[in-house]
């Protein structure tokens, strides 16, 4: 027991053991330092306080602006942005990434199309779509649903591809007609990949939907990041990215690391 | 009537590495009376596999015909179940929801597919496992529920892809005598492929010795059932019987 001499392994033992009683202990504590770090620096006075605005200064912006009504309101925009880019992903992905999966037909003849629009990323269409549609809304539904799609049907394809060629047998042995392949057979493989796909597009999107409020926005995160540049305010500007991060989290936290336990992890399909 | 007729049957392919066709199958004809418990023995490439596969549906045939309780055969369906070598069970479902994928297909409601999935559970010995998932048992338990599985949709001819190849030899011994338990309660019509000789003289009524694509003899085994291997293993019977298989299946 040389290890339990050592304070710091002490220290570090009794940490473990209150992670394993208090799982969100283990998720908040990694950012004490960084946050004690920051307001160090502030407080030195290395940079002036206007350029460069800690923790404190942070959260009274918070308290304003929640207050005003005004991070609410633009938080609700991007979320439901990103809600609406990711359902239309989701509802035409998956069907398509079945019918290319299962098809050698449609595999043929979409695969090289889907590749080649995959690379011409988001931000990329936003000239086109300017001047298609305008700086609005029409513009940011494409983006996300265009960022969201790709991903999910490219898993999708991926999930139906990997199910082993017994596992099809066995259903049309045991007397499952084509449909009930698909729906008993195809779609439960192929959901940890399908899942994968939504974590990569979700997480694509949700980054694609900040810089095309920046350009294109009058509402929303990215645009309240970019209307606080205009005014010189860079508290704002870190709150915009502090609520970026903690609205990734928690989506990862609430749906897609629950979606993932009770799927491929559960039936040991992924390594845990 | 006749449980499984096989007339004539080939199978060839162009091989695309070689360049032509080759022949895997040919001119395999063989009865399987129903109850029946068929082991069908040969090396690696003896064309094995690729009969079940064609008894099975899985791959089209080049030739002959085979014929199940009085229909031809044309693709796969529930009159043959299928016992897999990777047991091929579904992995987001749970045991019991395996056993009862074959009547839930026939549209058996819920309550009596679990029941009969119960039944079949508990003639396997796994009537305690009926709530966990495949990736959750053992390789020899994952067998017996790919048994199980395929028996509950009671079929005419029960095909077996050497499935025991891959467990442990103290598992596969006790596998192979709760096989011969129960097709002695069941009196399911078995086609086992294997490449084991001891396995298929303990498991078969009759040996399918297969060579190069053809069947280079058939033997009847005559041992007294029930069989287990502590009783057999010194059997002069069985040894005799052993020798002669394996004496065909290494001139093959």
């Amino acid at each position: 027991m040389i290890a339990a001499e050592n304070p710091f392994a002490r220290v570090w033992g009794a940490y473990l053991r209150l992670i394993a009683r208090f799982p969100s202990v283990g998720q908040i504590v990694p950012f004490l330092p960084l946050i004690a770090l920051w307001a160090l620096v502030v407080e030195l006075g290395v940079f002036p306080r206007a350029f460069f605005p800690g923790p404190v200064d942070v959260v009274q912006s918070f308290i304003t602006l929640t207050w005003k009504g005004i991070l609410p309101a633009y938080l609700e925009d991007s979320v439901v942005r990103l809600l609406v880019g990711a359902a239309v992903g989701i509802a035409v992905g998956i069907p398509l990434g079945l019918l290319v999966g299962l098809s050698s037909k449609a595999h043929k003849a979409l695969w090289p199309i889907l590749l080649f629009f995959q690379a011409i990323g988001d931000i990329a269409w936003l000239p086109l779509l300017i001047i298609w549609f305008g700086f609005g809304l029409q513009t940011m539904t494409f983006v996300i649903v265009y960022t969201v799609l790709f991903p999910v049907v490219l898993n999708t394809v991926l999930g139906v591809r990997s199910i082993p060629l017994e596992l099809h047998r066995a259903g049309r042995s045991l007397g499952a007609p084509p449909w009930r392949i698909v729906t008993e057979i195809v779609v439960p493989g192929a959901l940890p990949n399908i899942i994968t796909g939504l974590r990569n597009g979700l997480g694509y999107g949700w980054r694609a939907l900040i810089a095309a409020e920046m350009i294109v926005g009058t509402s929303g995160i990215g645009f309240l990041m970019f209307d606080s540049r205009r005014a010189g305010s860079v508290v704002e500007i870190l709150l915009g990215m502090i609520v970026l991060g903690l609205l990734w989290y928690a989506v990862d936290a609430l749906i897609l690391a629950p979606l993932e336990r009770a799927t491929g992890q559960r039936w040991g399909l992924v390594a845990r | 009537m006749k449980s499984l007729s096989i007339r004539n049957l080939s199978k060839t392919y162009f091989d695309p590495y070689a360049g032509k066709h080759v022949t895997a199958v040919q001119a395999v004809s063989l009865d399987v009376p129903e109850g029946e418990f068929v082991c069908v023995v040969g090396p690696s490439g003896c064309g094995k596999t690729t009969i079940l596969n064609m008894i099975a549906g899985f791959i089209p045939l080049s030739g002959g015909e085979i014929v199940v309780d009085g229909r031809s055969v044309s693709g796969p369906g529930p009159d043959r179940g299928v016992v897999f070598q990777s047991h091929a069970l579904f992995p987001w479902k749970t045991v019991l929801e395996n056993v009862a994928f074959g009547p839930k297909m026939r549209g058996v409601p819920l309550a009596d597919r679990e029941a009969i999935a119960r039944e079949y559970l508990a003639l396997a010995g796994l009537a305690h496992a009926a709530d966990r998932y495949p990736n959750e048992l053992s390789g020899g338990m994952q067998q017996r529920v790919g048994v199980a599985r395929a028996l509950a949709n009671q079929p005419a001819v029960l095909l077996m892809d050497e499935p025991f190849a891959s467990v442990d030899a103290q598992t596969r011994m006790t596998l192979q005598e709760e096989l011969t338990r129960i097709w002695q309660e069941r009196r399911p019509t078995i086609i086992f492929i294997t490449h084991d000789v001891p396995e298929a003289v303990f498991l078969a009524n009759r040996v399918v010795v297969l060579s190069k694509g053809r069947v280079l003899k058939e033997i009847d085994i005559d041992l007294p059932r029930p069989r287990v291997w502590d009783a057999l293993i010194e059997d002069e019977r069985f040894k005799t019987l052993s020798a002669q298989v394996l004496q065909l299946v290494r001139s093959a």
